[in-house]
């Protein structure tokens, strides 16, 4: 009989290679990964918009943003500063009323975000709630300037 | 005077790497918990806004550059362009369809003509969408004065 002495093998992971696997995926999603804007502002739209609501003009406060950054409200122009002091006033004598941001297909969608904007910080800088802000689109003002039969 | 004659001891020069795994995954654990494949690759110079609310993860996509061409995703693949604003209603129905309470996010470059943004804007109405962001970014004290 044969009297082999047995030779101790240890059992172990190999990890020479871990370093290198490690690197490629941190490569990977540092490629892949970008630094994106994840924010934004948020509108909620009506939940059953299948009928136009009726919009009285003496009901509500028309802020209108025209070419080149120029902002009417209710007919008169104003500077931005102007803006949120005169709709605190409106929404004294009735806090309900709805803000409805118009903005001309030729103007910059720049232009309409910096007045959204703005009317979005009314509770910081003027205290009050806009209870309601609508931004009809042109079909729906073209819809209700047809239903008053205005060309 | 004497001299001390001692036999210099070698001392092998080293970057100490025991910690580089450590710190190898540390690096991997946030890349992969902060990892948020981006859908929509337009190049656009978004506007900066003041009030900003986090955008919901796999939210739907409409991207539109400065020359108006309109891009379309559903927060899980690729952005597409579409040709027709019809292409936008039948996009967003179908986003719609499969989930009524799915967010949509406009991503448009601040310095395209609104019509653009309006066509957009009366498609997902005419979807019968409930929630749209408008993708901006930071307002800064800097950006004012």
């Amino acid at each position: 009989m044969l009297n082999v002495k047995k030779k101790d093998i240890e059992s172990e992971i190999f990890t020479g290679s871990m370093a290198d696997i490690s690197f490629l995926l941190i490569i990977y999603f540092m490629v892949t990964s970008v630094f994106s804007a994840t924010r934004g502002l948020d509108f909620q739209l009506p939940e059953d918009s299948t009928t136009t609501p009726e919009i009285k003009r003496e009901d509500s406060i028309d802020v209108h943003v025209q070419q080149g950054g120029v902002v009417f409200v209710d007919g008169k122009e104003m500077a931005l500063e102007q803006i949120l002091p005169y709709i605190a006033e409106k929404l004294k004598q009735n806090p309900d009323k709805p803000v409805i941001l118009r903005t001309d297909p030729e103007a910059t969608y720049g232009d309409m975000i910096r007045v959204f904007d703005l009317l979005r910080q009314a509770p910081d800088k003027i205290g009050v709630e806009i209870k309601t802000i609508s931004i009809p689109t042109q079909r729906e003002i073209q819809n209700i300037w047809e239903l008053f039969g205005v060309q | 005077m004497a001299i001390i004659r001692g036999r210099a001891r070698r001392t092998e020069a080293g970057i100490f790497t025991a910690s580089m795994a450590d710190i190898v995954f540390l690096l991997i654990v946030f890349f992969v918990l902060t990892y948020n494949p981006e859908v929509d690759r337009t190049q656009v110079k978004l506007p900066k806004t003041w009030v900003r609310t986090e955008i919901p993860k796999e939210a739907a996509f409409i991207s539109i550059d400065k020359a108006g061409v309109i891009r379309v995703s559903t927060g899980k693949e690729m952005s597409l362009p579409v040709g027709s604003e019809e292409e936008v209603v039948t996009f967003a129905s179908n986003v719609v369809a499969e989930n009524p309470y799915k967010e949509f996010v406009v991503k448009a470059d601040k310095d395209t003509k609104y019509d653009y943004v309006d066509k957009v804007l009366d498609a997902l109405k005419q979807a019968k969408a409930k929630v749209i962001f408008l993708l901006s970014e930071q307002k800064t004290v800097e950006d004012v004065g």
